[in-house]
């Protein structure tokens, strides 16, 4: 470092030493976005190529007044709202207009989970891990590697805001407002930037604030859709208590108003300064939250015991998010029935109105199923950590064999995500029972999540693969997360056959069409095949660390 | 008795990089084995191969008269390991990390675990993240103690240790060697192997360059011997004469010369010739012993034969 410094300064010249508390900013935001560039750069055109096809797609799909004017009607349900948004330019629907309400929260996640991930990262891994303590011992201000780790994030933000802009401009869109869109979307990402970085001071591990940065992403998607459903056009507090919901109201395309990302920048900044004032009063390697003794003596009983002990947070966390999800819409099935049956114009698209609630629901379970199926990918990814880390040594160098190792981890991901979608068809079918006053939903909306097990099983099978036969790219399987979800909600935006390996494109979309058994029966034995591939795989494979 | 680790000609390869390159290791049942080499040589390989973590490459591997990549789970159940580098479960205390590692073995001397908990002075209540790596490195030792094993493979088990519990835990390997297990320690104090082990391993880039008992290891090299003789300048003349007397050097009336050990009858006469008013001869340490193993290592390092 010192080298460089005095390379790059004037010959006979001594650079200015650096001091105060943000000394060796500059090196450290260097050294940050080096070690991140090639996720960034995934990110980014992961981001870029979805919203390109996306936008694509829906000029080719709704391309005559009259189509648009169906789909405003079709997307002011409240079902579709709550996984849309606030409505802006319902009355004279244009593709900026849809693109907008329908994508721009869609965009908008993924780059604000980016953010999360990148935060803690940056802040709380290279403390847990000691690095910090190296690089706090040169001339480097205390609050530098903080700094440092902020404008990385915000950095790649910008960054996958850069390729967003430039993916929008090569379509009809109006310039200014995806210059406002891709604002908001980069906006709310730095919102949840900054909140996580709050929470990591608090806690001492990296986990931990990754996961109450993904509760802040979770917990604003929420509120912006009860407030959309609530007050369409942003006229709910619910939406105002949301960085999404300050984003959305910026309305690109249709209003074109800049002053709602005040809100954001103003909540940005508190956060920042909020987490700048903690990490002054804490001891380097601590939270504010304490550690406290434990018990002396063992209750973990085995490898069971070790893996739910290890999961147990985890397992919770994501089922309380797919069950409340599940709840959420299950109680909105009322306003969409009386939605389909106020509107006689849409049986025309949509068939009976019977019908067109069966077919909401089965897109809304296999959006519950792909969260599912990323729970199950997190559950296996925990088992590669522990291999690099050199925990999974200690339990092999034990007489465990390898398939029981990851076997047992795989079973109780399965027994968990089962559990899950188990639970979540029952909630989703008692809201939906309460608010139709129909209690035979409970058994159909069950029965359809029951039928998305396999897939989900499916999307877990393809994690323990990755692990078993290809550990360096065990990280992909949330590629095959992105792309489950993608297909399962934009299916009839993309080309024909491009959900053909997801697997819920093959199993039956229920309520509305009858059980496949044999359907279910060969996802079934595709994820098993894939399981156990990847069983053979980390017995015949070197174990890494 | 069969050995309990018979390795011959292992080959392991990372890539284009050749971690091991041939190499022998025999140890032999109930006996403490040094394992000696600069990090990088080979030993951590070593020790993941004979787990059966690592697939050999090329090459017999025998432990405990099995083949630890075929038939992990029976050979673990009879052997316990130590790394050098513990890494545990942040979120478990080190009391239950202890009990859970006996459980997954199937069992554990209960008297047994509590005593070394006392004697390693481990406060058991603590979470893993909060532990130094000392403690870590405790927990992994006592989990390993505590099993009914016959062979413990140790990878340098006691980097993180401070002196004291360095000298508890060589107490605890002479009593495991007492009982008659057999133990691997990989090590780089060497004060500690010296103290501990019967027989040692130096190895090289992949290969065992040396290996014997100590007496054995030090036959092959020289004693260092200083002497404050009456007549200095009349000996080196003397000393020059014998073949096996080295690097022979005069400062005032004081002689230091390095000596071969089939010469040690032949200098010891010449300084007796001379009027020795002063002598200490000491054996090449394991240290002496290892370090000429690396002489151009070192000569390249930029520092001097010892």
């Amino acid at each position: 470092m010192t080298t460089t410094a005095s390379r790059r300064s004037a010959p006979g010249r001594v650079a200015p030493a650096p001091h105060g508390p943000l000394a060796g900013t500059g090196r450290l935001l260097r050294l940050a976005l080096r070690a991140d560039r090639w996720t960034a750069a995934v990110w980014a055109v992961a981001v870029a190529g979805t919203a390109q096809v996306s936008v694509v797609g829906l000029a080719g799909l709704y391309a005559t007044p009259a189509d648009l004017a169906a789909r405003a009607a079709l997307i002011a349900s409240p079902a579709a709202t709550a996984l849309a948004g606030p409505g802006y330019g319902l009355d004279d629907y244009t593709l900026g207009a849809m693109t907008a309400n329908e994508l721009g929260v869609w965009l908008a996640v993924p780059v604000a989970i980016m953010a999360v991930l990148a935060v803690a990262r940056h802040l709380r891994a290279p403390e847990e891990d000691g690095r910090l303590e190296l690089v706090r011992s040169q001339p480097v201000g205390r609050a530098a590697p903080v700094a440092a780790g902020l404008l990385a994030t915000a950095s790649e933000v910008l960054a996958v805001g850069v390729l967003l802009l430039a993916a929008l401009l090569t379509t009809e869109l109006d310039p200014a407002g995806s210059a406002l869109l891709v604002a908001s979307v980069v906006a709310a990402a730095l919102v949840v930037a900054a909140a996580t970085a709050v929470a990591a001071q608090l806690t001492t591990h990296a986990r931990t604030t990754n996961a109450l940065g993904l509760a802040v992403v979770g917990v604003a998607f929420v509120l912006r859709a009860v407030g959309d459903v609530h007050g369409p056009r942003s006229t709910s507090a619910w939406s105002w208590l949301s960085p999404f919901g300050w984003s959305q109201a910026t309305a690109p395309y249709t209003l074109d108003r800049w002053w709602p990302l005040g809100v954001s920048a103003a909540a940005a900044a508190a956060s920042v300064a909020l987490a700048a004032v903690l990490v002054r009063r804490r001891d380097l390697g601590t939270g504010l939250l304490p550690d406290r003794p434990g018990p002396a003596r063992g209750r973990v009983g085995g490898l069971v015991g070790l893996t739910w002990r290890r999961q147990r947070t985890s397992v919770l966390a994501w089922g309380a998010g797919v069950v409340l999800t599940a709840g959420l819409v299950g109680v909105l099935a009322s306003a969409v029935v009386r939605f389909v049956r106020d509107e006689p114009s849409l049986s025309v698209l949509l068939g009976d109105p019977g019908d067109a609630v069966a077919a909401v629901f089965g897109l809304y379970v296999v959006f519950v199923a792909v969260l599912a199926g990323a729970y199950a990918a997190t559950a296996v990814g925990a088992a590669r950590a522990d291999e690099r880390a050199g925990r999974a040594t200690a339990v092999l160098a034990l007489p465990v064999g390898r398939v029981r190792w990851l076997g047992t981890q795989v079973a109780l991901a399965a027994g968990a995500a089962t559990t899950m979608m188990l639970l979540a068809g029952l909630v989703m079918g008692a809201g939906a029972a309460l608010t139709l006053d129909d209690a035979s939903q409970v058994g159909r909306l069950l029965g359809a999540a029951a039928g998305t097990v396999p897939g989900v099983l499916v999307v877990l099978g393809v994690a323990t693969a990755l692990v078993g036969l290809v550990p360096r790219a065990s990280g992909a399987v949330w590629s095959y997360v992105a792309y489950t979800g993608t297909v399962g909600m934009f299916a009839a935006l993309l080309p024909a056959g491009a959900d053909a390996l997801s697997p819920f494109a093959h199993l039956a979309s229920r309520p509305g069409e009858p059980f496949d058994a044999g359907a279910a029966v060969a996802v079934t034995a595709v994820a098993a095949l894939l399981v156990g591939a990847g069983l053979l795989g980390v017995r015949r494979r070197d174990l890494d660390a | 008795m069969t050995d309990a680790i018979a390795v011959r000609g292992l080959v392991k390869t990372f890539g284009r990089r050749r971690a091991l390159d041939g190499l022998d290791l025999t140890v032999r049942t109930g006996e403490v084995h040094g394992f000696l080499g600069p990090n990088g040589a080979g030993k951590s390989t070593t020790v993941r191969v004979l787990l059966g973590l690592l697939r050999a490459d090329a090459g017999d591997v025998a432990l405990l008269g099995g083949d630890p990549w075929r038939d992990p789970v029976a050979l673990h159940r009879r052997l316990a390991y130590v790394p050098g580098d513990v890494t545990l479960w942040p979120q478990l205390t080190g009391g239950e990390t202890i009990d859970l590692l006996g459980r997954l073995r199937g069992g554990l001397d209960p008297r047994r675990r509590d005593e070394l908990v006392e004697r390693f002075e481990l406060d058991p209540r603590v979470r893993a993240r909060a532990y130094s790596k000392g403690n870590r490195q405790k927990v992994a030792l006592v989990a390993a103690l505590a099993a009914d094993v016959e062979l413990l493979l140790m990878d340098e088990p006691t980097s993180g240790l401070d002196p004291l519990m360095g000298a508890v835990f060589q107490e605890v390997v002479r009593e495991a060697a007492a009982e008659g297990r057999t133990v691997l320690l990989s090590s780089h104090v060497l004060a500690e192997v010296e103290a501990l082990a019967a027989r040692v391993t130096i190895i090289r880039r992949g290969r065992a360059v040396s290996t014997g008992t100590l007496d054995d290891l030090r036959g092959l090299t020289r004693t260092t011997v200083v002497a404050g003789l009456a007549d200095a300048a009349g000996a080196r003349t003397a000393l020059d004469g014998i073949a096996g007397a080295h690097h022979v050097r005069v400062d005032d009336d004081r002689v230091t010369l390095a000596a071969d050990a089939p010469a040690l009858d032949a200098v010891l006469g010449v300084l007796a010739a001379h009027g020795v008013r002063s002598v200490t001869a000491h054996p090449p340490t394991l240290e002496d012993l290892f370090l000429r193993e690396y002489s151009d290592e070192l000569a390249t390092l930029g520092v001097g034969e010892r």
